[in-house]
């Protein structure tokens, strides 16, 4: 067909000039890329996101001793008790748990030979509840466990394999702290933490033994509050958070001896640097389509320019002033488009770097080719009318002389 | 085939009205071998490009093989020239980066229907132009006399009705100069109609014809009484010197 011709010469000309032609698709490849980029590493951070909350619950509120933003908690902070528990219990309606938690991270225990270093919870009985999260051999925590101060305690899986191997722990003893302990159960395998923690190395006793033998503490290190209906959580937040001050003697200026962490905090705590990476990296794209659009539009001038002659030749052959603008449209346009698959397979490259050197879970997905290809497409035509024009307008006797 | 009636062809560049053709008539059949002559600035690219179809007169007719060009919009222009017209320049005017082939096959590309036999046609008008073993040399491996044999298989391989050369020799020595000279007679008993324009009367008197301009219009119209001819002229130039 004339047509296929006529594009087909546009696209011959792209050949003759490799640097020139790098150059005009420069940008594109740079804005594709970045684009696949930005969208592989939104979709990532946002199942990042879901994971979290979902790991944290999202249903749950917790009240974590000790202010500031994102700490770790302070284990130093004595203010929040099993007192402030109840009086959420009291005064905060609609909540299903309210389950107080003593613990302490590194605390050593011992099984014969065998040595483990893990984090120690104390909780009460619904704690298995606030977090789903069961005993799969032996028993739980119970309230009887919590009336007789007993010692016990529940396992997590790594803990098992550490001190155990593959023999049953149930009934037997450990020391904790020096103080000895019979195990009466394993918790069901969490796996690790979206952070990378593992949820396996945890050893959980009664809140009272832990309180009062192991730990000798009279204070908590958070509470956990399940919410009935999680379009309450915003007002109950606001609820516990004036509740505790009250009970805590803080005025507002002054400065919080707790936080609350909520699923939406959660989320918007993971959104908020990925946001402005996110952003500055559709700035990127964006810019660079836009200056790698002009450099393609300028070069294709000057070409237009270089090749008058050319162009009046081919006007002598036959070429109407449509076959020569189609033949310019047609140049820019499988420059947009090569730099278009050039940018989508560089973007992939970076997105498949930046998995491995990250742990970011990015995601590729089709969406953003789609989406480059328009952009392509767009870049093309709307920077490749005008020097299109420009040849096309092109009186032929003045082009030969 | 081509008839000029009272062509008129004014320049206006800035307000300043220049008239270059005031007037010119005249007639060339099918198959005549016609020189325009007339010194520099009289008009001849003018006129040329006007029959090419390249530009348009200010007034007066121009019929080519019996369509009334005037009236013609600029692709049926286009069309026209694919079709019927053949162009030599001076500066030949090869694309760069083309091989000869590619070259010569260029005005295809711009026909209603690509002949399936493209290849063989271009090897066909580079035969008769000498250069059927130069099919694949780019114009800066070819010397000037052979890029403008080049340019000549380009305008022969659509079969056109006129081949018009703007001094296609101007920018050849005097043996490349008559090789295409001899070209053109060749072409010219295939039955050819040529016009050349020239400034030069030497070789205005290979053609039957010459019209001569002056002064935007036709000076003088007549057969010319004693042809050269450049096979003849090759021979006695070639006796002259060592054959190189
Ligand atoms: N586009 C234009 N605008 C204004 N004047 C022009 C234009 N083209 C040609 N002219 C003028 O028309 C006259 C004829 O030009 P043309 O090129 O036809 O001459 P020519 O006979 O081909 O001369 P030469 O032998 O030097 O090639 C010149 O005086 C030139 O300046
Ligand atoms: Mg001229």
């Amino acid at each position: 067909m004339r047509t296929q011709r006529i594009v087909w010469q546009g696209i011959q000309s792209l050949g003759t000039n490799k640097t020139r032609t790098f150059f005009m698709m420069a940008g594109t490849i740079v804005g594709i890329a970045a684009l696949i980029v930005v969208v592989a590493f939104g979709k990532g951070i946002e199942t990042k996101i879901m994971e979290k909350v979902e790991t944290f619950g999202p249903r749950a509120i917790m009240l974590i001793a000790g202010g500031g933003k994102n700490a770790p908690p302070d284990m130093t902070v004595t203010t929040l008790t099993l007192d402030d528990a109840q009086a959420i219990r009291e005064q905060v309606e609609d909540v299903e748990i309210v389950t107080p938690m003593a613990w302490r991270f590194r605390i050593n225990m011992k099984y014969k030979d065998n040595q483990n270093e893990a984090v120690l919870w104390g909780v009460e009985p619904s704690w298995h509840e606030a977090w789903s999260w069961y005993a799969v051999e032996g028993d739980g925590i119970t309230d009887q466990d919590i009336a007789t101060m007993a010692r016990v305690c529940v396992i997590g899986q790594t803990i098992k394999r550490e001190l155990f191997g593959n023999s049953n722990p149930v009934g037997e003893s450990i020391y904790v702290n020096k103080v000895r302990l019979t195990v009466k159960g394993v918790l069901e395998k969490r796996g690790t933490s979206p952070m990378g923690g593992d949820f396996d190395n945890r050893i959980i006793v009664p809140i009272t033994t832990a309180m009062r033998r192991l730990l000798n503490v009279d204070y908590v290190g958070a509470i956990r509050i399940i919410t009935k209906d999680t379009e309450l959580m915003p007002q109950q937040i606001k609820k516990i958070r004036a509740l505790i001050h009250a009970r805590h003697h803080i005025t507002p200026p002054e400065e919080d001896d707790f936080r609350i962490a909520s699923p939406v905090l959660i989320a918007r705590m993971a959104r908020g640097t990925s946001r402005t990476l996110s952003i500055l990296l559709i700035a990127l794209a964006g810019l660079s389509l836009l200056v790698g659009g002009v450099v393609l539009m300028n070069i294709l001038l000057i070409s237009v320019a270089e090749r008058e002659k050319e162009i009046g030749l081919r006007r002598a052959v036959g070429a109407t002033r449509g076959d020569i603008h189609l033949q310019f449209l047609a140049e820019s346009l499988t420059v947009t488009c090569i730099g278009m698959f050039a940018g989508c397979g560089l973007g992939v490259l970076i997105t498949l770097i930046l998995k491995q050197a990250t742990k970011v879970p990015i995601t590729l997905s089709w969406e953003p080719f789609v989406l480059s290809l328009t952009f392509a497409l767009m870049v093309g035509l709307f920077f490749g009318v005008q020097p299109a024009r420009k040849a096309a307008a092109l009186n032929p006797v003045e082009a030969l002389r | 085939m081509i008839e000029v009636e009272r062509l008129e062809k004014t320049y206006s560049t800035g307000g300043l009205a220049t008239p270059v053709l005031k007037g010119v008539s005249f007639h060339i059949d099918k198959g005549e071998y016609v020189a325009i002559m007339g010194t520099s600035g009289t008009g001849k690219s003018t006129l040329m490009n006007i029959l090419g179809c390249l530009d348009k007169p200010t007034a007066g007719h121009y019929g080519l093989d019996g369509t009334a060009v005037g009236s013609l919009d600029d692709d049926a222009l286009s069309s026209l020239r694919n079709r019927k017209i053949g162009f030599v320049f001076q500066q030949f005017h090869l694309l760069e980066r083309a091989t000869a082939m590619r070259n010569v096959m260029l005005p295809l590309i711009y026909a209603e229907e690509y002949p399936e036999d493209a290849e063989e046609m271009a090897e066909r008008a580079l035969t008769a132009v000498g250069l059927a073993d130069r099919r694949r040399y780019r114009p800066n491996e070819l010397s000037g006399g052979q890029q403008q044999r080049v340019a000549i298989a380009r305008a022969l391989i659509t079969d056109p009705e006129i081949i018009l050369a703007d001094e296609p020799t101007g920018a050849l020595d005097r043996k490349s100069g008559l090789e295409v000279m001899a070209i053109f007679k060749k072409l010219h008993e295939q039955g050819r109609t040529i016009v050349l324009v020239t400034h030069d009367r030497g070789v205005a008197e290979h053609a039957q014809r010459i019209i001569l301009l002056k002064d935007g219009r036709v000076a003088e119209d007549r057969a010319v009484e004693e042809r050269r001819d450049p096979d003849v002229e090759l021979n006695t130039l070639g006796a002259g010197e060592d054959d190189g």
